[in-house]
Order: C-alpha cells, then sequence, then structure tokens
C-alpha cells in the first residue's frame, strides 16, 4: 500500500508540472500583451516616450526574459503561492482563493454526498428489479434529468419558488443579511434554507450519471457465477445483494468520483453566478469578465490541482477497498 | 431493405445491422426525426423567420428582398446541406451497387472529398460574397401603401432588428413567444439560435474526435513508453476541469463562433482518445493486424485502413453524447456572456436574459429558450444511447 501511494504521489508531479504549463501556455500564447493592455489605447503620450516605458515594463514583469525563464520564474512563484495581486480587488490573489475556495468546497462536498446517498440506492433497486416499472421510469426520467441545463433550472426555481406568489427560498447568496447576529442554531437553518437550491441544481445531473453507473455494475455482479453461488447456499436475497453483490459493484463506482469532480467545478461557475453565491465559482466569472489575469492564472492552477488531489484521493480509495490495484502495483 | 434478394446474395454489412437494430425502436426514431426537424430549422432559419418578405412591388416593380439579403453564411449553410443529402444518397446508392467487404473503404473516401469540397465551398463563399446590409422597413412601407403584395415568412422578424417600443413583452398573437430586452421576436431568435448550436456541437465534436483519434490510435497501437508519457499527457487534460480551462481561454483569446468551437474540441478529445487506445490495445495482438504489420504496409495503412474500422464504434456513440455535451458548453458560456457577439442569437444568451437588469423574472425568456437547449441535448444523448445498444447488442441483452 505504501509504495503504491508513494508511486501515485510520484506520477502526481508531472501532472501537477503539465498544468501549470497548459496554463502558463494559453496565457502567453495570447494576443496582445499584459504591458499593452495595461498602458491602454496609445496617443496619450508621443512615440518615443511609450516606447521607453513599454521596455521598462517589459523589463519590470521580466517580459523582456526569453519563455523558459519566464515559465520558470512564474513557477517558482506558484510553489510559493504568490500569484500576484488581482487588478479588481487590489488584493493578492491567493488571498482572495483562500476567501472563496471554502464555500465552493463546501457546496461540491454537500452535493457529492447527495449525489453519492441518493444514487447508491436508487442504482441497487432499479438493477434489482430490471426491466420492470421502476428501472424503465426512473433510466427515462434519469436521462432527463441529465440533460436538463443547469442554468435553466437554476433560473426556473428562482423566478418560480423565490419570487412574490411562493417565497418559499431565497434567491442569492449564503445566508441572510443579518446572519451574522444569529446564535448558532437558526444561523445554521439559515444557511441551510439557502443551500437547498444551489445543492439540487448541482447534484440533479450527477444523480442520472452515478445511478447508471451503480446499476450497471450491480447488473454485471448479480449475473456472475459468485452470486449464483450465494444463492444456492440458500443465502436469503438481501444478504446476496448487500453482501454480496453490492460491496463488489461499489468498487469502481468510486472511481466515478474522478469523473464527476471537474464537472462539478464547472458547474459551479454557472450556479454560483446564477445564486449570487461568492465562491471561486463567482471569482472566476468575474475575473473573466474584467479580464483579471492574475486572479484567472491562479484559479486554473489551483483547480486543476483541487481535481488532481480527487482523483488521488479516488485512486487511494479504490487501492483500499480492492488489494488487487496495490498488490498489483508493488510487483 | 425494400430488396431482401440483393441482400441476401451480398450478406449484411456492419453499419446496415447496427441501422436495423436502431430502428427497431420507434421512440428513438421519434428522436431522431427531432434532430432531422431542427436540422431543417437551422437550414431554412432565413426563409421561416426574417423581416424581409419573399417578394414585394414596389411602385410597380417586383422585388426579391429576402433572397437579396442571404449572406455568406446562409449560402455555407445550404451547400452544406446539399453536400450531406447527396452523402446521404451516396450512402443508399453504395448499399445497392457495392460490395459490402469494400463499402467502408469507398464511404471514407466519398467523405473525405466531400468534406474538402464543403470547406473550399465555404471559403469561397466568404470570400466572392459581399456583406450587405438592407435596413428598408418593409412592414412599414406595407403598411403605408407604398409597396403591395409583400409574401413575408411566417415569423416575420428579423433576428437583428430592434423594436424599442415592444420591448419585454410576453407571448402575443403578434410575438408569439413574446420579446427580449430589445424587442427582438423570441421566436425568430431560437429558430436562428438553432444554427449556432447545431453548427458548435457538429464542429467541435468534429475536432475533438479526430485529435482523439489520432493520438488514441497512436498510443494504443505503439505502447510501451510512449503509450505512457501519451497517457501522462492525456491525464493533464483530464485533470484540468474542462470548464474552468475554457473560460481561462475565453478570458485571454477574442469570443468568436470559430474560437469557441475550436476550444471546446481542443478540450474534450480525451475520452475519444482513451476509447480508441484501449479498442487499438485489443486490436493490436489480433491476427489480421499482424498480417498488415508483416505484409510491410506503411503505418497509416495499418492504423487508419486495418484497426480504425473496428475501433471507430465507441467514438461513434461518444460523438452523440459529445454533441449533447458541446451544445451545453456552448449555452453555458453564452449564459455567462461569453458566447457569439451579441445580435447573433444563441439560446444561451436568450435564456440570460430570463432575469431582467432591473431583477424582473420574464418567464418566456427562461421556458422558451431553456426548452430548446433541453429538448435537443435531450435527443442527442437518447440518440447516443440507442446507438450504443445497436452497436453492442449483447450489452442491451445484459442491461
Amino acid at each position: 500500500m505504501t509504495t503504491y501511494i508513494i508511486r501515485r504521489l510520484l506520477l502526481m508531479i508531472p501532472t501537477l508540472l503539465g498544468i501549470t504549463i497548459v496554463v502558463f501556455a494559453i496565457s502567453r500564447a495570447a494576443p496582445g500583451d499584459p504591458v499593452s493592455l495595461g498602458m491602454g489605447p496609445g496617443g496619450m503620450m508621443d512615440a518615443q516616450r511609450a516606447q521607453d516605458v513599454r521596455v521598462a515594463r517589459m523589463r519590470l514583469y521580466g517580459l523582456d526574459k526569453p519563455v523558459h525563464i519566464q515559465y520558470a520564474t512564474w513557477l517558482w512563484r506558484v510553489v510559493r503561492l504568490d500569484f500576484g495581486d488581482s487588478i479588481k480587488h487590489h488584493r493578492e490573489v491567493i488571498d482572495l482563493i483562500k476567501e472563496r475556495l471554502p464555500i465552493t468546497l463546501t457546496l461540491n462536498i454537500i452535493s457529492f454526498i447527495i449525489i453519492y446517498a441518493v444514487s447508491i440506492p436508487m442504482g441497487i433497486l432499479s438493477a434489482v428489479g430490471r426491466k420492470k416499472f421502476l428501472d424503465r421510469a426512473s433510466s427515462v426520467m434519469l436521462l432527463m434529468l441529465w440533460s436538463l441545463p443547469s442554468m435553466w433550472v437554476g433560473q426556473m426555481l428562482i423566478g418560480y419558488l423565490c419570487g412574490p406568489p411562493l417565497n418559499w427560498f431565497p434567491p442569492a447568496g449564503l445566508s441572510s443579511n443579518d446572519a451574522g447576529t444569529f446564535p448558532f442554531f437558526p444561523w445554521l437553518a439559515d444557511r441551510l434554507w439557502h443551500l437547498v437550491l444551489p445543492v439540487f441544481c448541482l447534484t440533479y445531473a450527477g444523480f442520472a450519471y452515478l445511478t447508471k453507473q451503480v446499476r450497471a455494475g450491480m447488473l454485471d455482479n448479480l449475473r456472475a457465477d459468485y452470486v449464483r453461488t450465494a444463492r444456492a447456499k440458500g443465502l436469503s436475497n438481501w444478504a446476496v445483494i448487500f453482501r454480496h453483490a453490492f460491496r463488489n459493484s461499489v468498487i469502481p463506482v468510486i472511481t466515478i468520483m474522478a469523473t464527476l469532480l471537474p464537472a462539478m467545478f464547472g458547474g459551479s461557475v454557472i450556479i454560483e453566478r446564477i445564486f449570487s453565491i461568492s465562491g471561486m465559482g463567482l471569482l472566476a466569472f468575474e475575473a473573466v469578465t474584467t479580464r483579471d489575469y492574475n486572479v484567472v492564472m491562479g484559479i486554473a492552477t489551483i483547480a486543476g490541482f483541487l481535481n488532481l488531489c480527487g482523483l488521488l484521493l479516488a485512486d487511494l480509495a479504490y487501492a483500499m477497498v480492492d488489494p488487487r490495484i496495490s498488490f498489483e502495483a508493488a510487483e | 431493405m425494400d430488396k431482401p434478394v440483393q441482400q441476401k446474395h451480398w450478406g449484411v454489412s456492419y453499419g446496415e445491422m447496427v441501422w436495423r437494430e436502431f430502428a427497431k425502436s420507434r421512440f428513438t426514431l421519434c428522436w431522431l426525426g427531432f434532430i432531422v426537424f431542427l436540422f431543417f430549422l437551422a437550414i431554412f432559419a432565413p426563409f421561416l423567420a426574417n423581416d424581409k418578405p419573399f417578394v414585394i412591388r414596389i411602385e410597380g416593380q417586383l422585388r426579391l428582398p429576402l433572397f437579396r439579403d442571404l449572406n455568406a453564411t446562409d449560402f455555407s449553410i445550404f451547400l452544406a446541406a446539399i453536400i450531406g443529402l447527396i452523402q446521404l444518397l451516396l450512402i443508399g446508392r453504395n448499399r445497392k451497387r457495392i460490395d459490402p467487404s469494400i463499402r467502408s473503404g469507398v464511404l471514407w473516401r466519398q467523405i473525405f472529398i466531400n468534406v474538402f469540397i464543403l470547406i473550399t465551398g465555404i471559403m469561397l463563399l466568404y470570400s466572392f460574397i459581399p456583406r450587405r446590409l438592407d435596413a428598408t422597413d418593409y412592414k412599414s412601407m406595407v403598411a403605408s401603401g407604398k409597396a403591395t403584395g409583400a409574401i413575408f415568412a411566417p415569423v416575420p422578424y428579423g433576428f437583428g432588428r430592434t423594436d424599442l417600443k415592444v420591448r419585454e413583452q410576453p407571448p402575443n398573437s403578434q410575438h408569439w413567444l413574446g420579446t427580449d430586452d430589445v424587442g427582438s421576436d423570441v421566436l425568430c431568435r431560437i429558430i436562428h439560435g438553432s444554427r449556432i448550436s447545431l453548427s458548435v456541437g457538429f464542429v467541435a465534436v468534429g475536432i475533438s474526435s479526430i485529435i482523439g483519434i489520432f493520438i488514441g490510435s497512436i498510443l494504443g497501437y505503439s505502447g510501451g513508453k510512449a503509450d505512457f508519457l501519451g497517457m501522462r499527457l492525456v491525464e493533464i487534460m483530464m485533470a484540468v476541469p474542462v470548464f474552468f480551462l475554457i473560460l481561462t481561454i475565453i478570458a485571454y483569446y477574442p469570443r468568436s463562433l470559430f474560437n469557441i468551437m475550436l476550444i471546446i474540441g481542443l478540450t474534450t478529445w480525451t475520452e475519444d482518445a482513451r476509447f480508441v487506445r484501449a479498442e487499438f490495445f485489443k486490436l493490436r495482438r489480433q491476427d489480421f493486424v499482424q498480417a498488415a504489420i508483416s505484409l510491410g504496409l506503411p503505418l497509416r495503412s495499418i492504423l487508419f485502413r486495418h484497426m480504425l474500422p473496428n475501433a471507430i464504434a465507441p467514438v461513434l456513440v461518444n460523438a452523440s453524447f459529445g454533441i449533447a455535451g458541446a451544445i451545453f458548453i456552448e449555452a453555458a458560456l453564452s449564459f455567462l456572456g461569453f458566447g457569439v457577439a451579441p445580435p447573433t442569437p444563441s439560446w444561451g444568451q436568450i435564456l440570460s436574459l430570463g432575469v431582467s437588469t432591473t431583477g424582473r423574472f420574464l418567464w418566456w425568456l427562461t421556458v422558451f429558450p431553456g426548452l430548446a437547449i433541453f429538448f435537443t441535448v435531450l435527443a442527442y444523448n437518447l440518440v447516443g444511447e440507442a446507438l450504443r445498444d445497436a452497436i453492442d447488442p449483447r450489452l442491451r441483452e445484459a442491461l
């Protein structure tokens, strides 16, 4: 197991480097350079002076050096978590991210737990009663959920449930304006109340995906010989399903985390924008609209890194429940 | 299928087998019909929704403003539609005239030639057809009696025409699906928006499939160190959250339709690469590939003539889901305001107007474009699902 973990961690390093190269390459290959953008339209000063200022600024930002040295300098700063200052917020990018990240993580972790908590039983139910009414109905329903655009659902929910006639949920933000004065439990209730709609929007597509995977895995296992053996031994139906088939089919479901994670990060941009939740997604959105390049690069790097951590966690969990994996790696 | 004798003589090709399996379900055929309908909308959008009349008589002179106003984009789409139709007819002809064993080779050549003609044609059209701007208000001319005998399109509004007198109106007899914040007709914008969605879907998936097939086939065939390194590359691409990557690129590059297609295509190829690689891994050990290698065939021939036709199935299935995904991404980008430039209509952009600047919820600007996105995405997903079942009937038995 230890060998496996070390191996995985070592493999992470080139991947991380790769992510930084991708982000750096995008920023450098783009048309226009930050200096001319920063100087605004010409005509403010005479050509000679503009040229002097340009050269001076290029030197100041290290843009006169070759690309690989620029990359190395940038990478060294990234390693120290120094992404520079945000143009819009006049603060360090890393502070902004530190402030916003917990919000997005909370949203995504809650959504994750709900997706798994709903999808696993649903997948098992439809696998056990396959081709029956529940199975068919749920498969069509789930495909429809999968095809629903989250911005549409979010906007409809706000429009119909948060509007004047019903007023069921708060339309924006994560807590009420005066939430700071609340004692703990009312505060928690208020927070949960605000979370209902955004979390719903983040989860429903995941239900479809995960339930399908659980169902497929369960069906594979229910047809396996060992299940027939278990039934032949005279075990009860529930014991066969839960103690035998389920435990084997839950393994691949863990790795699906790896594919759900990036999708949810992307989804949180839209959801946070619709519900005005000031998390990473909204920060990214604002950074892109205001061309706040330092923030954009910082978020892309951090998001890639977090995503990679998620993949690593999924792999480790996989290795933990399935000893064959780490055993093979150790050999 | 209407001449069973001939087919018995020739046997059934793989494509026909898949199609028969696919066509068994009426439900999926309906959704395929819906996709055909969307194509119809996209192709004939200027004839269905346009503020210029087909014919009009001005001061005794017969004019054809609508036809005169068609621009290079319209003609490119017509060209693409005609070539697509020719390709379909050719497929039908191949079935009758060509032996199944060589049919796929012929098909690939035809597709290659047609795509070449299409691309050259589009370039020629764009360089030779001038941009015209006909801002004449034909409707007021008809109303004031200056012109007579006008025949308008079923939805007599232009997608770029603004009319501040009727802004933000709910659906009524004049504007069936209401109007948006500058008084453009929503139905007209939805009809024209289908063009953006479909073209983004197809071009983006085309780009990503080509990249995926290319990388996947090389990695799967070579194996060993190259494969290891290549898979790290794929892993890097998978570890970057696609939507963040797209946003990053959008932040730096000019926003145009082609850029959006390119960006989606360049960031979503990893699935295809993995599928093709896995298939090539299996195929590499098979006798016919070994035979091709020992015959000394060039690598290109081994990879793309011998191995690829046997590995293309998962790519096709993935393409259908990929189109749905690309439509989704484009809608999300337009919704966030990073899509095509404003006068060009896009479903996501209409949807983003559903909450007005004053915070009012305008249901008709939310419900209708949302439904359009939803049904389109659902159709592609359902067709993809049916295609997967058809390609692997064993799987359907099992599931």
